[in-house]
């Protein structure tokens, strides 16, 4: 049986966002999305929790160092804190920045900015957009 | 590499419950249920995680529909919600109220209502340093 150590940083967030689908009427948008197609979007607290697995390495006792995951976050981040994202960030212009959305760009972002660094890749991210509401994603 | 995608929404419910078992003497079940077994009851505020899985419709960007699920959620919150367990739920009458018969409970309301999404995972919250889990196993 193996061995699995996992390392979680935790991030806040503050966006806005705008839930509409450009294929249907005002109508079919608001009964799918509620308040939530407001064309002058609204905010959340959001809480990224980023969970990497690898190797400790023997040398620093750290799967990576904390010293170096945190900038990567927050520079992936630039794009979303203090954002509206259906209109700031690139990544929003054709996709519903819902949580499972953001949760699936966040991964790809962050995963890009993870190669080359060595024997550890991503486990899981989980969004919180609300306290009791998180989104949780990973690849397998 | 496929991707997994699951949401989970917390729901809350304040419950009164005595835990007591019928096959058992009042002597057992207080030296089994210890302060539990007061006859006039002791509540809770419960807190359920609902972990739901599936894939995220392009349409919409979501597994499942936030406001479905709260109206599926709702019929089972409003039956537990400031009920005693035990006298005014029938499933309850028969199988004592603990953290482990509630979620499973509450898996066997909500499991056969999900028409988008798959149920993955229930976790009660019971107070805020224990709590039970339940869900399919596949190993």
């Amino acid at each position: 049986m193996g061995y699995k150590t996992l390392l979680t940083k935790r991030v806040e967030f503050s966006a806005s966002h705008r839930y509409w689908n450009p294929k249907w009427n005002e109508e079919a948008n608001k009964a799918v999305f509620g308040k939530c197609i407001s064309p002058y979007g609204h905010g959340h607290n959001y809480i990224l929790e980023v969970t990497i697995e690898g190797t400790v390495d023997p040398d620093t006792g750290m799967i990576i160092n904390l010293y170096n995951l945190k900038p990567i976050i927050n520079d992936v981040l630039k794009d979303f804190d203090h954002k509206f994202l259906n209109e700031d960030n690139p990544y929003f212009k054709d996709l519903i920045p819902t949580t499972e959305n953001i949760s699936r760009v966040l991964w790809d972002l962050i995963e890009k900015k993870l190669e080359g660094t060595s024997d550890c890749r991503l486990y899981r991210i989980r969004l919180y957009e609300t306290p009791d509401l998180y989104v949780d994603y990973w690849r397998e | 590499m496929k991707e997994v995608c699951a949401l989970t929404k917390v729901y809350h419910f304040s419950a009164a419950h005595r835990l007591n078992a019928k096959r058992y003497s009042d002597e057992e079940n207080r030296r089994i249920f210890g302060k539990c077994n007061n006859p006039k009851g002791h509540g809770h505020d419960y807190y359920v995680e609902v972990k739901v899985t599936g894939d995220i419709d392009p349409d919409t960007g979501m597994i499942i529909n936030l406001s479905d699920l709260d109206r599926i959620m709702k019929d089972i919150i409003d039956e537990l919600d400031h009920a005693r367990l035990d006298i005014e739920i029938p499933y309850f009458r028969e199988f004592t109220p603990s953290g482990e018969n509630i979620v499973k409970y509450i898996w066997i309301k909500l499991q056969p209502k999900m028409d988008k999404g798959r149920l993955l995972h229930l976790k009660l919250w019971e107070t805020s340093d224990n709590y039970f889990e339940y869900f399919e196993d596949n190993n």
